[in-house]
């Protein structure tokens, strides 16, 4: 009896990194049978199937024989179609149909993708980690599905090579045919071709909300508008992203690999260079917003890391979910626990949340009459939990704006003339907590803010007058200084003087008229 | 005198069968006292049931027992609960000239306070924010002049009332519609206790343990017009509970007082409907207090902080906002029109005239004059 045997490397993904996946397949002329091992799940064990029809799509006749797969390391679930590749090239080579060149080192060429039944390779998710990681491992030749490739093309020092059909792998490996590297895509580049999110200058009016959504983004602060039906609410969230500074390279790099894993990313596309904007419907769950699942995937809190995560219509959302955002807020990070898998993902992003100011809506609006009885007010207020409200620092109402205004109104600011200011606050902030591990005012803890951010002589004055006349707490009165060191960063100036905490008090007026 | 533990119990067992006033004058009359009555149904007595009808003699003779009248006995006791009959001296004066006055009150606090210039005010439960400032605002200028706010606790309005007098410095009557120890809305059991702290009263017709019902208000609306010289309504809609208190005050005889609210706005067409039919038009304290004759002793010149302010000179931004603010209340987005200022400039200059007391913030980003 002949024996055969072939191995193939391939990468999976656990958590947010990938690790190094052995494709061992055992061939015996015996009963005809083909068997996975290796902790495969469904859709892995599936791929026996795929990679048959496949083969013989490609062009290669399979002679029976026992076949044993082996995904090594055994104890470690792997997951996905993304097997269907390496699993397809050890077993042709088993079962005769393809001889590798000798010249190529199987041990350092790394291979993922899934295959159709006609032997094409379509794109897989979680391809960013596994090439990192491939690199990590010392691979020098990564081959992949072709709508992946730009995804992974601003990885250097290893050769990717993107394939579309089965039959060009095997026609490389055999050394016939030769498949064009993917080039370089520099992140510049990639920034380049950024897809423009909404700009400012759309938003008509809204010189107040304007103001407090750049406050907000320069000090990357958290930000709550109560506003009537129709204000504009969800418009000024969706700029928000377009003012905020560039992400740098790490931070591309940590968004798109969550959202690689995910399978959020659009085919085809590279890196992402656009703050991710994630706006959850208010009826989602607890482990859709933090993670979770049986394989404990990233929450939407994730996804919005580097960027915006808004929530439009906060109360409606459920207590656990709405609680349950404390500690990424807190932290910038979550541990998501099942009991098959834990993992931590990143979840550093700028909460902006909306709601009406009741029920229906209108309480407060000179155009029409609010129709709420005030413990229907207050009960749906309520539903905002003081812990929560503690860590969003701007709280504004926004107002509509009249029809007749909205035809009339100039030109609004656009979105780079605000981002620019926005850069420079930030450039001051990044020099001024250097070494700290901050990089901007909304992370201060309390201590801090009494270090950063203390008001010349005439705004604390002002400060104390403001907290005694207005009925302020204590929670406010550190909110304010914070916002107010923002505010002096934003007019470059070193000292918080009355000016910046007077405006800073403004943004602090639902205090007074909605949580009392 | 008012009545001691013992005989309250008898006054709640009486008033929880919710008889009609007028039956239970005439069982008082025939009995003497509502102890009178409890031994007189107990012994079955041909008289009982020649005075009430058949429904209310069985639900008086189920709730005729001991046990149960140990029970009222410890609730009025737990919530410091007294109760008076009409036909007490302290009984307020006021009440008795009621063709359908309540034989039995109950009440907690001061009763003597509701005697003297009482004067009631009603209003939407789901009122505007303006109506309710200035219901407060009425509320608390008619106190320093010594008058008593009567109201009947609910939300809105009426809270507003009670809080307004009590700022004033002047005791604040509620009638409820309910026993006193569960009182409707529980929200407002904090306005309650203070209420009390202000040497206040806390009035019912309704046994304790009676829940709210729907019918309960208009019937205790009646009280409250009752014991007050005259009516204020502050905002009302056509269709509405204040509407049956403008219909008692009408009924008897007293002036109803209406608040000019904002002719625009659905909340206040009650209002207007009867400022055309013949309310009376008023805008502050002092119109009413000179229609009720009560000014023989002019306010003393207040000397508020007003003045002394006046001295402090303005930034041209605060003047600019305070000129625009002349007219009435503006947005946010209008001010910013009508002052030129920019978003920043405009925020600090609001703060700092809000913190002078010089404008107030208004819900809906609006802005107005502090009065």
């Amino acid at each position: 009896m002949e024996e055969i045997m072939a191995r193939t490397v391939s990468f999976g993904v656990s958590g947010v990194n990938g690790f190094r996946v052995n494709v061992e397949v055992f061939g015996i002329d015996s009963m005809p049978g083909l068997e996975i091992i290796g902790l495969p799940d469904t859709s892995v064990r599936e791929s026996k199937d795929r990679v048959n029809a496949a083969i013989i799509n490609s062009g290669r006749e399979i002679k029976p024989r026992r076949i044993t797969i082996n995904l090594a390391p055994a104890d470690m679930k792997k997951e996905g179609p993304s097997f269907d590749l390496p699993i397809a090239v050890g077993f042709m080579t088993v079962v005769k149909a393809l001889t590798p060149d000798p010249h190529i080192d199987m041990d350092k060429t790394a291979m993922f993708g899934e295959l159709s039944l006609d032997g094409s390779v379509q794109p897989i998710n979680g391809a960013l980690p596994m090439v990192i990681s491939a690199k990590e491992n010392g691979m020098e030749t990564v081959i992949l599905p072709e709508k992946n490739a730009r995804e992974v093309s601003c990885i250097q020092g290893i050769k990717i090579l993107p394939v579309h059909h089965l039959k060009q792998v095997i026609h490389w490996l055999e050394g016939k045919e030769n498949i064009p590297e993917q080039e370089q895509i520099s992140f510049e580049t990639l920034k380049n071709e950024a897809v423009p999110v909404m700009d400012m200058s759309q938003i008509k009016g809204q010189k107040g909300a304007r103001r407090a959504v750049e406050v907000a983004a320069a000090g990357g602060h958290n930000m709550l508008m109560i506003g009537v039906p129709g204000s504009g609410k969800t418009m000024l969230a969706r700029c928000i992203p377009g003012i905020l500074p560039p992400m740098s390279f790490e931070e591309s790099l940590e968004t798109t690999r969550i959202h690689s894993i995910c399978g959020r990313l659009p085919a085809g596309s590279g890196l992402m260079v656009t703050r991710p904007f994630c706006a959850p419907h208010h009826n989602a769950s607890v482990a859709s917003l933090i993670g979770g699942g049986q394989d404990a995937k990233p929450g939407e809190v994730s996804l919005a890391h580097n960027g915006v995560l808004f929530l439009d219509e906060l109360p409606e959302f459920s207590r656990g979910a709405l609680e349950a955002l404390r500690q990424p807020l807190e932290d910038g990070i979550v541990s998501v626990a099942r009991v098959k898998r834990q993992a931590q993902y990143q979840s550093s992003f700028m909460l902006i949340a909306a709601m009406n100011p009741c029920p229906c809506g209108y309480y407060g609006s000179n155009r029409r009459t609010c129709r709420c009885t005030p413990p229907e007010i207050r009960r749906y207020l309520d539903r905002v939990s003081g812990p929560l409200l503690d860590r969003i620092d701007l709280q504004i109402e926004v107002d509509s704006v009249p029809v007749n205004e909205i035809n009339d109104a100039e030109p609004s600011e656009s979105s780079a003339a605000v981002a620019e200011r926005v850069r420079k606050a930030r450039e001051i902030q990044q020099l001024r907590y250097k070494g700290t591990g901050k990089h901007c005012n909304a992370q201060l803890t309390n201590t801090e803010v009494g270090k950063y951010c203390t008001p010349d002589a005439e705004g604390l004055r002002l400060l104390n007058m403001a907290v005694d006349s207005m009925h302020l707490s204590m929670r406010a009165y550190q909110r304010i200084l914070k916002v107010a060191r923002t505010i002096a960063d934003l007019a470059d100036e070193e000292t918080i003087s009355s000016v910046h905490i007077a405006e800073a008090v403004q943004y602090r007026e639902l205090d007074q008229k909605y949580w009392r | 005198m008012s009545r001691s533990l013992t005989d309250s119990r008898y006054d709640c067992w009486l008033a929880s069968a919710c008889m009609p006033s007028g039956m239970v004058r005439k069982l008082l009359l025939e009995f003497g006292s509502p102890e009178g009555c409890y031994l007189a149904l107990q012994k079955h007595e041909e008289a009982v049931s020649q005075i009430i009808t058949p429904r209310f003699y069985r639900m008086l003779s189920e709730s005729g027992r001991e046990e149960i009248l140990q029970k009222y006995g410890k609730k009025l006791e737990q919530h410091s609960i007294r109760s008076i009959l009409y036909t007490d001296p302290l009984y307020p004066e006021s009440l008795k000239d009621l063709s359908d006055s309540p034989p039995v009150l109950f009440y907690q606090g001061n009763l003597e306070c509701s005697g003297g210039r009482a004067l009631c005010m009603v209003g939407s439960r789901a009122a505007s924010y303006s109506g309710q400032k200035a219901a407060r605002k009425l509320a608390a200028d008619l106190g320093t002049q010594g008058v008593t706010i009567i109201s009947g606790m609910a939300s809105g309005i009426d809270a507003a009332a009670h809080q307004g007098c009590m700022e004033g410095k002047s005791p604040t009557v509620a009638v409820l519609g309910c026993g006193l120890d569960k009182p409707y809305p529980a929200d407002n059991i904090p306005l309650r206790d203070e209420i009390l702290k202000n040497d206040g009263l806390i009035l019912s017709e309704y046994a304790p343990g009676e829940k709210a019902a729907g019918w309960h208000f208009p019937v205790r609306n009646r009280i409250i017009v009752g014991l007050s010289r005259a009516l204020i309504l502050m905002e009302a809609r056509i269709r509405s509970g204040s509407m049956t208190s403008v219909n008692h005050a009408l009924e008897q005889g007293k002036d109803v007082f209406v608040y000019p609210g904002d002719p625009a706005s659905e909340n206040f067409e009650g209002n207007h409907q009867l400022l055309r039919e013949g309310g009376i038009y008023f805008t502050s304290a002092r119109d009413i207090l000179e229609d009720m004759h009560w000014l023989d002793n002019p306010p003393a010149v207040r000397h508020n902080s007003d003045c002394a302010q006046e001295q402090i000179t303005r930034t041209p931004e605060e003047e600019k906002v305070i000129k625009a603010l002349k007219p009435g209340s503006l947005s946010f987005e209008q001010l910013l029109i009508h002052t030129e200022l920019s978003p920043s400039v405009l925020m600090s200059t609001l703060t700092i005239l809000q913190i002078r007391g010089v404008i107030e913030a208004m819900p809906g980003k609006q802005y107005k004059i502090k009065q």
